[in-house]
């Protein structure tokens, strides 16, 4: 935590973009607040008051973030157990587990969640360089079964068996 | 009332339910990563199909399962990173790697049950009595309460207040999105069906902290294989009686430091750990003391019991005001609305049965979690070695699972990942989370109070300083900010005097 980790010339822009996206959310309300209809039996500070206030702090606050950067004064990345501080970041990486997430939200229906979670076990699994392949494959159609079969069979979760396991009835509940 | 409670929860049925719930948090809490607020987060789907009694049961058990399973990982994990469970590393994972792992797991897992029993004990008692007093308290009492519980967790959390405040003002914004409670207008919905009801706290939660944490690790993850300390087996790795005598008056004092901090909107259990390791630091004397930095027990003993004690602190303001204090109780309140139980000062009269057995359930979960934690040391170990690729692929599954199963619907699942990668950029710029979660329940709660505390006085502001007991509030918020900002700089040395030690040595 005290080391101070020399950061590339090139990571301030990241932060500062994000930091306007704060800003830029509290512009956004600040511009749209005013639309919000009043009824006419409101006495009090009604239902636009609190927006104003929320956003105009997101744009202070945010601006704030903005000059802090600006004078050399970056974040602290967070620190996890799995974490190689001084890896640098893997973007196709985090590319693909976001593909595979929506890969996964356009299976459930038509495919049935089994399948859409086990597709996306496997993709995240491959992207996470697990090794050997086929053994991730095993794994993900096992855990997708047991869990539809716990959540959708026992615990009485609907999740959509799809066309698959349609007929099997202690994957329904 | 209590006996009524431990009637219910002592049935067989739900006894089984408290194992599950306990066996399972701690399971999940022991994951890398995963800290307490997670745990209950991604457990969320297990309980919709149970019943109201069953489900609080399940997640008494899981709330202090996940607060233990946290303590585990710190001890054993060769690379400890978790910032809430950085003072029970900071000596637990010393003790582990000299070979007294064991040890250390037991005076945590011994600790952490006399410190719950201690303050469940303690919120039996007070929490009727606080809620009592709570129905006599005015909208104006309310705007004081939630302001320092805002103020508290969005500066005191997190190395930056103004990142802090960032993410409390967007948990602030996202918490407006939908019908306006008072008049029942729409903000920010921009006549999108899906936003009509809002934005649902679970995919807030779950991802911010699952899909957020997931995504963050995998972008640098550590390849290579897990190092595990290994535990020691055999007589000399239990508590030795020297080690008795050393660990229960931390236990004690850390439960008498934890509980208050936890009952107080101040930071929850992080600040009470790092207090108690102060103390015992200071009280320690001649050998002992020199073993601190070097795996002293009464730094994993005392910390622990504080851990658990503040939990338990927590659950007053939570169930008697219903205000949460910390991501986690955020996740728990989001739990009981699921079950349309309202925490607030009414609750113990309208639904003292539910409310008796959730607290009769805290009683029976501590003791099931000393029961289960000492044998089981040795599946915690193998849980912790699961190869990464598929522990974080299993973490985006259920992820998944979770934001599915709140209405059924896939487009959920996209607001999921948004709010995802929203948490991975967060962490990589160091704005803290939990500010947001707590924001996101607190901000609706504290916008109806102020209203109506306005629309009494017709729009005199100075009213909200009217009652004395909101201005006894604001006085000790003002002291408390005073306080912490001393204790952050005792923290920042703190920090800073293991690597200096480590360096001149």
């Amino acid at each position: 935590m005290s080391t101070q980790v020399s950061t590339p010339a090139k990571r301030p822009t990241g932060e500062i973009l994000f930091a306007l996206v704060f800003v830029s959310v509290g512009a956004a309300g600040l511009l749209t607040a005013g639309s919000i209809p009043i009824p006419p039996s409101e006495t009090g500070i009604g239902p636009r008051a609190f927006p104003y206030i929320v956003c105009t702090m997101l744009v202070l606050v945010g601006s704030g973030i903005v000059a802090q950067v600006f004078r050399g004064k970056v974040g602290q990345a967070e620190e996890s157990e799995d974490l190689d501080v001084n890896a640098k970041t893997d973007w196709l990486a985090l590319a693909k587990l976001a593909g595979f997430v929506v890969l996964h939200i356009f299976l459930i229906e038509p495919a049935g969640w089994p399948v859409a979670a086990a597709v996306l076990f496997s993709g995240a699994a491959w992207t996470l360089e697990a090794k050997p392949l086929w053994k991730a494959v095993i794994i993900s159609v096992v855990l997708a079964l047991v869990l539809q079969y716990v959540f959708g069979g026992l615990l009485g979760v609907s999740l959509p068996p799809g066309p698959l396991l349609e007929g099997v009835p202690f994957f329904n509940g | 009332m209590l006996l009524e409670g431990f009637s219910t929860a002592l049935q067989p049925v739900y006894l089984l339910y408290a194992l599950g719930g306990v066996f399972v948090g701690t399971a999940v809490g022991v994951l890398p990563g995963i800290g307490p607020a997670m745990t209950v987060a991604l457990l969320m789907p297990i309980t919709y199909a149970l019943d109201p009694a069953a489900a609080l049961i399940v997640f008494a058990g899981i709330y202090y399962g996940g607060m233990y399973g946290g303590s585990t990982t710190s001890i054993l994990l060769n690379t400890p990173g978790e910032s809430s469970s950085i003072v029970t590393a900071l000596e637990g994972n010393k003790m582990a790697k000299a070979g007294r792992g064991a040890a250390a797991l037991a005076t945590a897992a011994i600790g952490s049950f006399v410190a719950g029993t201690i303050a469940t004990v303690l919120l039996t008692f007070l929490a009727p009595v606080v809620a009592e007093l709570a129905v006599g308290l005015g909208p104006v009492d309310y705007v004081a309460l939630m302001i320092v519980a805002f103020l508290t967790v969005g500066a005191l959390l997190g190395a930056s207040v103004l990142r802090g405040l960032a993410s409390l003002g967007l948990g602030l914004f996202i918490g407006m999105i939908g019908i306006d409670d008072s008049t029942a207008q729409q903000r920010f919905t921009f006549d999108n069906p899906t936003l009509v009801d809002g934005v649902d706290m679970v995919l807030v939660a779950v991802g911010l902290f699952a899909l957020g944490e997931a995504l963050y690790v995998a972008s640098k993850l550590r390849h290579g294989p897990v190092e595990v300390i290994p535990v020691s087996k055999g007589k000399n790795a239990w508590l030795s009686k020297e080690d008795w005598k050393r660990s229960w008056k931390p236990w004690l004092r850390g439960t008498f430091i934890g509980f208050p901090i936890g009952t107080v909107p101040a930071g929850g259990a992080d600040v009470s750990t790092f207090l108690s390791y102060a103390a015992e630091r200071k009280l320690a004397k001649g050998q002992n003391k020199a073993q601190f930095g070097k795996g002293a027990i009464e730094g994993v003993a005392g910390p622990e019991a504080a851990n658990n004690a503040a939990a338990a602190g927590v659950l007053v303001p939570l169930l008697t005001l219903g205000i949460p204090t910390t991501a986690t109780a955020a996740m728990m309140l989001t739990a009981f609305q699921r079950y349309q139980i309202q925490p607030g000062p009414l609750l113990f009269e309208n639904q003292g049965a539910l409310v008796w057995t959730l607290i009769a359930s805290l009683y029976v979960g501590n003791l099931m979690l000393l029961v289960l934690n000492l044998p089981l040391v040795g599946l915690w170990v193998k849980i912790l070695q699961i190869p990464r690729p598929y522990l974080y692929a299993g973490i985006l599954v259920f992820a998944a699972l979770g934001a599915f199963s709140v209405n059924f619907a896939a487009a959920d699942v996209g607001i999921l990942l948004v709010v995802g990668i929203l948490g991975y950029f967060m962490r990589r710029y160091g704005y803290p989370v939990a500010p947001l979660v707590v924001a996101m329940i607190l901000g609706p709660m504290f916008e109806v109070q102020l209203r109506r505390s306005l629309q009494l006085s017709q729009n005199d502001p100075t009213a909200l300083f009217s009652s004395p007991f909101a201005v006894v509030v604001y006085v000790s918020m003002a002291l408390i900010f005073v306080g912490s900002w001393w204790l952050r700089r005792r923290q920042a040395a703190l920090e800073a005097a293991p690597v200096k030690d480590e360096l001149s040595v």
